[in-house]
């Protein structure tokens, strides 16, 4: 079965995904949230994986950063590459650790001709430890920085040339990055290389509580419209790829988080009829 | 040291309340509301992982007083990996040093009962040691046996009766009371759930002579002393069934 539209898998949804039958159905997990030597969680994943194919979508690699990546996580990462044999791993383009600390979130960096050595040296290393490739995502941006050598969309495509590493496009990050620092979304993804697309993530946003008027990508929300005219403009130029509804808080029934994931099926489904 | 980590250590200065030095990355009309909105994704992260591990503790001081005590302690102890749900070892103690928790003296020993049932959710797997599997040994066999406890089994015990208020909160009550006696918990994973039981002296240092390695004849002398008027036939019954123990090596020598 080839994976069309797939739904980040939550806790309290496992029963749920492992009886879905939904065609081209695949589930996405954070695989930081399956480190762990054993358990219920590991077992669940397990008994999803049996049914449906998995993406593993890591957050804690902390490719942006000016160190390695951490030895122990890349273990345990290639362990469950291992054991889950998932369709695609990924990764995002943003760092967490610094000095042995984790921050849990995907922070800037001045996108520097250093900085990109630097980083395409860590993806190396880590499609290495997998023996495989990986995809990498585009961040959601708060702050602009100064000190960038290239735009963002250059930089992806140098790592890509540099790693031959595979782009996730997360049309919600470029939707609220392009609206927090003020520039075009389609712009962004006209530019994007079609043939390194693997992958694309479709989330909701919102409005910052404290009155910044910046957005915020809280996967709380269900996929605002604006973004779904953005991801239909992208699979429109670059034909379908396997697209994630994701949604970490605020979670609701399955049901009318696959009545989403079915939305976004049915955008592929029309591509093949037009023959995109 | 490249610009790339200078950057990242102004960066992490600037969420630690200082940005002064994150100034040559910012342009001149740059706020600092983003900062703002990566140090809430931060904070809310560890705050939300800590409630997700020490949910006992969450229940006993309310959702507000939680958050702003878990906030507190991340600033100070940032999780060392991005596998959150072991984070917050170094929780339990931090709160008996917390000066607002000094009113709840029992708080620390009900995070560290938390941290037990946390850390037994996620252990390794195993195979569990049987009656039947023991049942055809011959007796001299079985009492030089040394049993080995499961991966995930964890105990502790406390002066005072913190496991029956800890096991009273986990169940949803809350006229909570602190017994005066010495108690310990047991925790074990089976069939992917925690169970957890109060236990006594003597079942303790049958468990912690297990732990050292010591032989079954040993273990049951150990809870012998510990409590006299104990059966130790029907402790060691009882802890089997728990599903206590992963295996039991009958080699002799040391």
């Amino acid at each position: 079965m080839t994976p069309t539209a797939g739904l980040g898998l939550k806790s309290q949804h496992y029963d749920d995904a492992v009886a879905c039958d939904a065609a081209g159905l695949w589930f996405e997990v954070h695989p930081e949230n399956y480190m762990s030597a054993g358990g219920p969680r590991l077992a669940a994943l397990e008994a999803v994986r049996a049914r449906h194919p998995l993406s593993l979508h890591g957050v804690g690699l902390s490719l942006a950063a000016d160190a390695n990546p951490d030895r122990q996580h890349l273990a345990a990462l290639k362990a469950l590459v291992d054991r889950f044999e998932p369709f695609v791993v990924s990764e995002h383009l943003a760092w967490s650790t610094h000095r042995g600390a984790h921050q849990p979130d995907l922070l800037p960096f001045p996108r520097s001709r250093a900085a990109l050595v630097r980083i395409a040296d860590n993806i190396g290393r880590t499609q290495d430890a997998l023996a495989r490739r990986v995809l990498i995502e585009n961040p959601s941006l708060y702050l602009p920085l100064k000190g960038h050598d290239l735009d963002e969309v250059d930089f992806l495509k140098a790592l890509v040339a540099a790693t031959g590493c595979g782009l996730l496009v997360d049309v919600n990050n470029v939707f609220v990055s392009a609206r927090n620092l003020g520039y075009s979304a389609e712009a962004y993804v006209d530019a994007l290389p079609a043939e390194a697309i693997g992958e694309i993530h479709l989330a909701g946003h919102g409005l910052d509580e404290g009155g910044s008027g910046l957005l915020i990508d809280t996967h709380g929300a269900p996929v605002a419209e604006p973004v779904w005219a953005l991801y239909r403009r992208l699979v429109r130029r670059v034909g379908p790829r396997p697209t994630l509804i994701e949604r970490d808080d605020d979670i609701p029934a399955f049901q009318v988080l696959m009545a989403e994931r079915d939305r976004a099926a049915s955008e592929l489904a029309a591509l093949e009829a037009v023959g995109v | 040291m490249s610009e790339l980590l200078d950057f990242q250590d102004a960066f992490v200065a600037a969420l630690d309340g200082a940005p002064e030095g994150l100034s040559p990355w910012l342009g001149p009309d740059a706020g600092l509301a983003g900062l703002t909105v990566y140090r809430n994704t931060i904070a809310k992260g560890c705050v939300d992982a800590l409630a997700a591990n020490f949910p006992t503790v969450l229940s006993m001081v309310g959702e507000e007083w939680f958050r702003a005590a878990a906030a507190l302690f991340a600033r100070e102890a940032p999780p060392a990996s991005a596998a959150l749900q072991g984070y917050g070892e170094a929780f339990p103690a931090w709160l008996g040093r917390f000066p607002p928790a000094e009113a709840l003296p029992y708080l620390a020993g009900v995070a560290h009962l938390d941290r037990l049932w946390t850390e037994a959710l996620f252990a390794a797997e195993a195979p569990t040691l049987s009656a039947e599997a023991l049942a055809g040994l011959a007796p001299q066999a079985l009492a030089e046996g040394r049993l080995a406890l499961h991966p995930s089994v964890r105990f502790a015990a406390f002066e005072a009766g913190l496991p029956s208020l800890w096991s009273a909160a986990r169940a949803g009550e809350t006229e909570l009371d602190l017994p005066a006696r010495a108690e310990a918990l047991l925790c074990r994973r089976r069939d992917g759930v925690v169970a957890h039981r109060v236990i006594g002296e003597a079942e303790t240092e049958f468990l912690r002579a297990c732990r050292d390695g010591q032989p079954l004849a040993q273990a049951a002398e150990r809870a012998a002393l510990a409590d006299p008027d104990v059966s130790v036939a029907s402790l060691f019954a009882a802890l089997i069934a728990d599903g206590v123990f992963g295996g039991l090596n009958l080699e002799t020598a040391r």
